[in-house]
């Protein structure tokens, strides 16, 4: 199954297997990427440094190219060689019933937590709040800066569940990464701007991740008026309706994340198949 | 490329933070920065084991074009280091 080419290509066991990790020696290859990961976001990739990246991007012909060089390398399929570029490192927005299926039947034992390292790096804060499973959890093992100081670290399914479910009522946004294709290993909860997967795509324009296989619907006859989804979609799709004084979904710029449903105390939201509503089959 | 559009420069004196404070221990900049346009990352050809040598470290501007030009960055900057222009 291929990402971006939709039906839940998350939900293949396959990709979470011991298989696929021993294949690609994903075990030195993880271990080179985080043991230098706080330099990764800095180093020049194609001979291009990030720093700037958005008045490079404005540049006629040259902008274009290194937007696409960035996504080529990004949804790369192929084997991946270089640790130091985030080859083949491309994931999708999940709501948190997928998220919950991907934790109860797919994710490979064993399955820590470990501090978010966008929000360390951008924010200055550590927040343990990205689920890893099966060969990244062996090299975090090795590697005691990204083991929160706090809480546990070696969760159980259930717990793991629980910590999810905690992180997206919170208002973040379940994320779920290739690192590198084919092998899955994350399950982030993310805020903008902090986030280096999402800052791509919603700034630059750039295919970093890719919307969830769902949208977002309002049925307006519930809403209430209150705001409170306004202020808790990050991708800014719900806006404020001053004909009827409710909301209305700008549904090209939602994601799916299902976020919103948690603020909304009169159920008005819902989540639809993406595939259901014609306008936006395959716009991911 | 400034013909094309204009650009906001930020510059960090890397003489107050960095080489002599590390920049870990303040993160001030980081956390009064509405879009996030700087990253505190590690400077190249480290070995794990300087890993946490304060030498390693600096704060870069890396999303310069994303500032919004509030300007709280250069007042929370305890060492003075920033600095916006454009």
């Amino acid at each position: 199954m291929k990402h971006g080419a939709g039906g839940k290509w998350y939900l293949n066991a396959r990709h979470y297997s011991e298989e696929i990790a021993a294949k690609y020696n994903l075990r030195e290859f993880l271990l080179e990427q985080y043991k230098n990961f706080e330099q990764i976001p800095v180093r020049r990739v194609a001979g291009v440094s990030p720093a700037g990246l958005g008045y490079k991007l404005r540049i006629p012909i040259i902008g274009r190219l290194i937007k696409r060089t960035a996504e080529r390398l990004l949804a790369s399929n192929r084997a991946p060689k270089n640790p130091f570029r985030p080859e083949g490192h491309i994931g999708q927005v999940v709501p948190l019933e997928d998220a919950i299926a991907i934790l109860e039947h797919c994710a490979a034992e064993p399955i820590i937590q470990k501090n978010c390292m966008c929000r360390y790096m951008s924010r200055g804060e550590k927040e343990a709040c990205c689920i890893n499973f099966g060969v990244m959890s062996e090299i975090i093992d090795r590697l005691p800066r990204f083991i929160p100081e706090k809480e546990k670290y070696h969760l159980s399914r259930r717990e793991a569940i629980d910590r999810f479910k905690e992180h997206n009522r919170k208002g973040y946004i379940g994320t779920i990464w290739f690192g590198p294709f084919p092998y899955i290993n994350n399950l982030c909860s993310c805020a903008t701007p902090e986030c280096a997967g999402i800052r791509p795509r919603l700034d630059f324009g750039i295919h970093s991740i890719y919307k969830a296989e769902y949208v977002a619907v309002l049925d307006s006859r519930c809403c209430s008026g209150c705001m409170e989804c306004v202020a808790a979609c990050q991708f800014g799709a719900i806006q404020p309706e001053p004909r009827d004084g409710g909301v209305r979904i700008i549904p090209y710029r939602c994601f799916g994340c299902g976020v919103c449903r948690h603020v909304c105390s009169t159920q008005a939201l819902s989540l639809l198949p993406r595939d259901e509503i014609p306008a936006l089959r395959g716009s991911y | 490329m400034g013909l094309i559009c204009r650009r906001t420069k930020i510059r960090i004196d890397y003489s107050l933070c960095g080489d002599s404070v590390d920049p870990r221990s303040c993160r001030r900049c980081l956390s009064v920065c509405a879009p996030a346009v700087f990253q505190l990352h590690q400077s190249f050809g480290v070995e794990e084991a300087n890993v946490f040598d304060p030498q390693s470290w600096r704060i870069t501007p890396l999303w310069p074009s994303l500032c919004n030009r509030c300007l709280k960055c250069v007042e929370a900057c305890p060492n003075g280091a920033i600095h916006v222009s454009g």
